[in-house]
């Protein structure tokens, strides 16, 4: 029997897997590919038999326990409660230890090594704003709003601006959670810097742009420090919720629930309430919720597994046009990315983070 | 084992993206929802008739074993490549073909998703009864291989009853077209229905044509407890024989009650016996005029408490219970068995007697749900599999189980099929003559013995 962590940790979890196959109705990477070797079942088959000692850990197995986007929408409904990604992450981890990484990611654990950002950038889009200022309350962008989505985020600092929320942004540096997903650990030295950054402010309140980064901040004991200065973290939809925007339009939107809000943290009630204030015709997309189906971009599958990341994102987007929508409307930047990235010129819906779609409307953009 | 040449002949049939030998591929195919495990040799994704009655030939000229596969949620080994050699998986022929309601039937592909047929249809109001409790992952040619059935079974039947037709690669490489879109016909012998239950051994199911049913929009549900199982054995009997046929009659057994509270916060009575039942009809009065003739019957056998649900939302609670059993037993310990007997409907309640004494005799909690309208009852067995001796207690209780079912007139399996459990009891229940004319039919029809070797105890 192995002496790995996931089997140490999870034992009874793993072994607990009926293999009743019911995963095969919810997991992203299986409905894409038919391929069962690729769903939870696949998944803790293949450990049951590392398990067991009938199968070496090592990069044979890469293609099954690293394309998982730890997107729990198997766990939320497994009869038997196996808590799949924990399992998946915890056996990357011993992949890791083995020496046995996925090379994207010992590649993206240098560059975190070297840089503040996931993407190996130097100058990071100042946004014409000033950094580090005294406020209540500090935006934090992540790497995706700050390097890749500029748009999003641009028109979310205009919006908070437009509402009057006394806020900072800071030189922020990657929360380095995603790290944790696929193995590796979070960088304390990052964490350090944006806890002295985020203190440093005397803000009382940390608004995320990135649900991921969210996760990280309330849930790793390295940014414990924040919870002990009594420096809430919230979501920008939960934030957004509480506020009036003096606007409201006719166009027809449908909300993509991000799996780390919704499933990961239950948010599902907040964002739609935002939504429903500006624009009452939300339609819902025939999977939503806990049963939303990923974009295929969590859990180092976009790096991994570029090709397949996007043909999910693909398959969510025809729920879209399936539903009339005129607008897509998400909370995640990475959701945005993959989803606007997949998105064909035939499909005549836009998308937007929520905030994004509001600024717009307050600016008399749409319509 | 099948050699590199075979191998490559598979990819030339299929394509590379369609052929797998990977290790993770072999693993995930090594089994299906029962304890039984091997891994075959390689595995094919097949898209066409062609492409199977291609492989088939090949299978029979080199004379490898080929385990067609659906979603793999056989309870009882039926899809596990026991002798290793080829698994075809099914699932990427997953095409609505025909959807005629004039006609009353569909044409679909064996890969599609009970579920997703059942999406299809509801809003025309018309449904493919058998309703597996698997429906949202198992597919169809897995339900007209196994003759799924569900808890719907004592009103609506089983699979069986609604396959008209079927299109068949039989293990010569002949493509055999059996039945068709006639509601009825006494047409020369039912080949159709030969391949009804046949678990993947007689040929491959690559068309399927259901009878489809107008869908009652109206049900009421009510649950009863009981004080004694024979109490609760007189009600069903009684309800049977009522002249009302209720759509659902389930029963949960005082140790499955027991599973139930020790794990959820349901807090159920602790008593005997619960029994849940649904009427259904075209009107609400429909619907309740014949729950409240069950009502009675409940209480003039003695229950000691009845519910009765009127809006969708009050049945989800009396559902509750019953639809967390599996949840509840798979978390029990790491291996579950359910067994699935089915009985003459006069005897469930001996039956339910006799599963208490078997457990109680190996030292064992068998919690028990059961379909008693068609008389099908689910004992389940919690065990920890790597500790031979529990798993062993635990196969001689399940075998001295199915002796005393079989002995009293009973059937090994109501709706999973024998697959790899319950082939060494075959016996039990069908005698000499009926074994040999079994492996005369499999002789007729696949003499080098390529499909789905090792299961149902075809081979002597
Ligand atoms: C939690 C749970 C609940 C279940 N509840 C029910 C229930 O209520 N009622 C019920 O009847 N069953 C139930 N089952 C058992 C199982 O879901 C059914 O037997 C189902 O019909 C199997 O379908 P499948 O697609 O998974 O087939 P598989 O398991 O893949 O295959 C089953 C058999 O069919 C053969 N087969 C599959 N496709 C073809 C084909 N195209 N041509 C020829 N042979 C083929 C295989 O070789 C194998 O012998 C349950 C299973 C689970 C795990
Ligand atoms: S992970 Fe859960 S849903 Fe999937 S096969 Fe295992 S027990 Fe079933
Ligand atoms: S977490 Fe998502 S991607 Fe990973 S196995 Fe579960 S359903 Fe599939």
């Amino acid at each position: 029997m192995s002496e790995y962590q996931f089997s140490e940790k999870y034992r009874d979890q793993l072994l607990r897997c009926s293999s009743c196959g019911f995963c095969r109705a919810s997991c992203p990477v299986f409905n894409l590919t038919q391929r069962p070797a690729l769903n939870a079942r696949g998944k803790m088959l293949v450990l049951q038999e590392v398990f067991e000692g009938n199968l070496p850990l090592d990069e044979e197995l890469h293609e099954t326990l690293f394309q998982c986007t730890t997107c729990a929408n198997c766990s939320t409904h497994c009869p038997s409660g196996v808590e799949v990604p924990t399992i998946i992450k915890e056996a990357r981890r011993d992949l890791a230890q083995a020496g046995a990484c996925h090379p994207t990611f010992i590649g993206m654990d240098q560059v975190l090594d070297k840089y503040s950002n996931i993407y190996g950038e130097d100058e990071p889009e100042d946004f014409e704003r000033e950094r580090n200022q005294e406020a209540e309350n500090v935006f934090f962008i992540g790497c995706v709003g700050q390097y890749r989505d500029e748009e999003p985020t641009e028109a979310t600092l205009d919006l908070l601006d437009h509402l009057e929320v006394d806020f900072t942004l800071i030189d922020e540096v990657c929360c380095s959670g995603v790290l944790e997903d696929v193995g590796l650990s979070l960088k304390e030295p990052l964490a350090q810097t944006n806890i002295e950054r985020i203190l440093a402010t005397g803000a009382k309140r940390l608004i995320t742009a990135c649900p991921y980064c969210m996760r990280t901040f309330q849930n790793h004991p390295a940014y414990a420090p924040l919870k002990e200065a009594g420096v809430e973290v919230v979501h920008i939809s939960q934030f957004l919720k509480d506020q009036d925007f003096g606007v409201t339009t006719d166009l027809k939107v449908t909300y993509h629930d991000p799996c780390d809000l919704g499933r990961h943290c239950g948010i599902y009630e907040e964002p739609r309430e935002t939504i429903k204030k500006v624009a009452p015709n939300l339609l819902e997309l025939a999977a939503n919720r806990e049963a939303a189906n990923c974009c295929g971009a969590g859990g180092g599958v976009r790096g991994a597994f570029a090709a397949n990341s996007i043909a999910m994102a693909r398959r969510r987007l025809e729920e879209v046009e399936a539903s009339g929508a005129d607008i897509l409307l998400t909370e995640c930047n990475s959701c945005v990315h993959n989803l606007g990235n997949a998105k064909l010129r035939s499909q005549k819906f836009q998308i937007f983070t929520t905030p994004q779609f509001i600024h717009a409307l307050v600016e008399g953009d749409l319509d | 084992m099948i050699t590199q040449n075979v191998k490559d002949a598979l990819k030339e049939i299929v394509g590379e993206e369609n052929y797998s030998d990977h290790v993770i591929d072999l693993v995930a195919f090594a089994t299906d929802a029962s304890e039984h495990k091997q891994r075959p040799d390689c595995a094919v994704w097949v898209t066409s008739t062609e492409q199977v009655k291609a492989i088939i030939k090949l299978a029979n000229q080199e004379r490898f074993p080929v385990v067609p596969r659906g979603a793999g949620t056989s309870l009882a080994g039926l899809a596990v490549p026991a002798e290793g050699g080829l698994v075809m998986d099914l699932g990427r022929m997953n095409k609505i073909i025909k959807i005629s309601l004039d006609d009353r039937l569909v044409v679909v592909q064996p890969g599609v998703v009970y579920a997703d047929l059942d999406k299809k249809l509801a809003p025309d109001g018309f449904f493919f009864p058998p309703d597996p409790a698997s429906g949202m992952v198992a597919t169809l040619g897995g339900n007209v291989a196994t003759n799924a059935g569900g808890i719907r079974g004592a009103k609506y039947g089983t699979t069986r009853d609604y396959v008209l037709g079927l299109e068949v690669v039989l293990p010569n490489g002949e493509v055999l077209r059996a039945g068709g879109q006639n509601i009825k016909s006494s047409s020369g012998y039912d080949l159709a229905r030969i391949f009804v239950g046949s678990e993947g051994t007689l040929g491959v199911i690559t068309e399927i044509i259901l009878k489809i049913n107008p869908k009652p929009t109206e049900t009421a549900t009510a649950m009863a407890t009981f004080p004694t199982l024979a109490d609760a054995g007189r009600a069903v009997t009684q309800i049977m024989r009522s002249g009302i046929l209720p759509s659902v009659l389930e029963v949960m057994d005082r140790l499955a009650i027991k599973a139930i509270n020790e794990n959820t916060d349901l807090g159920l009575p602790e008593v005997e016996a619960v029994l849940l039942a649904e009427t259904d009809g075209f009107t609400a009065e429909e619907a309740s005029f014949q729950i409240q003739k069950i009502i009675d019957l409940f209480k003039a056998n003695n229950a000691s408490s009845v519910e009765m649900a009127t809006d969708p939302a009050e049945a989800a609670a009396l559902w509750a219970a019953r639809k967390s059993v599996y949840s509840v037993l798979t978390r029990l310990n790491n291996t579950v068995v359910v067994e699935d007997l089915a009985v003459p409907l006069s005897k469930v309640a001996d039956t339910l007697k006799i599963i208490e004494e078997v457990g109680e005799k190996y030292g064992l909690q068998m919690p028990t749900v059961g379909h008693v309208g068609d008389g099908n009852l689910h004992p389940g067995v919690a065990f920890d599999r790597y500790d031979e001796k529990q798993r062993e207690t635990a196969h001689a209780a399940a075998a001295e189980l199915l002796g005393r079912v079989a002995g009293m007139g009973g059937t090994l399996t109501g709706e999973h099929g024998i697959g790899l459990a319950k082939a060494p009891h075959m016996h039990l229940e069908h005698d000499p003559v009926s074994m040999e004319t079994m492996r005369s039919l499999k002789k007729l029809f696949d003499p080098h013995n390529i499909l789905n070797p090792g299961k149902m105890a075809l081979e002597a």
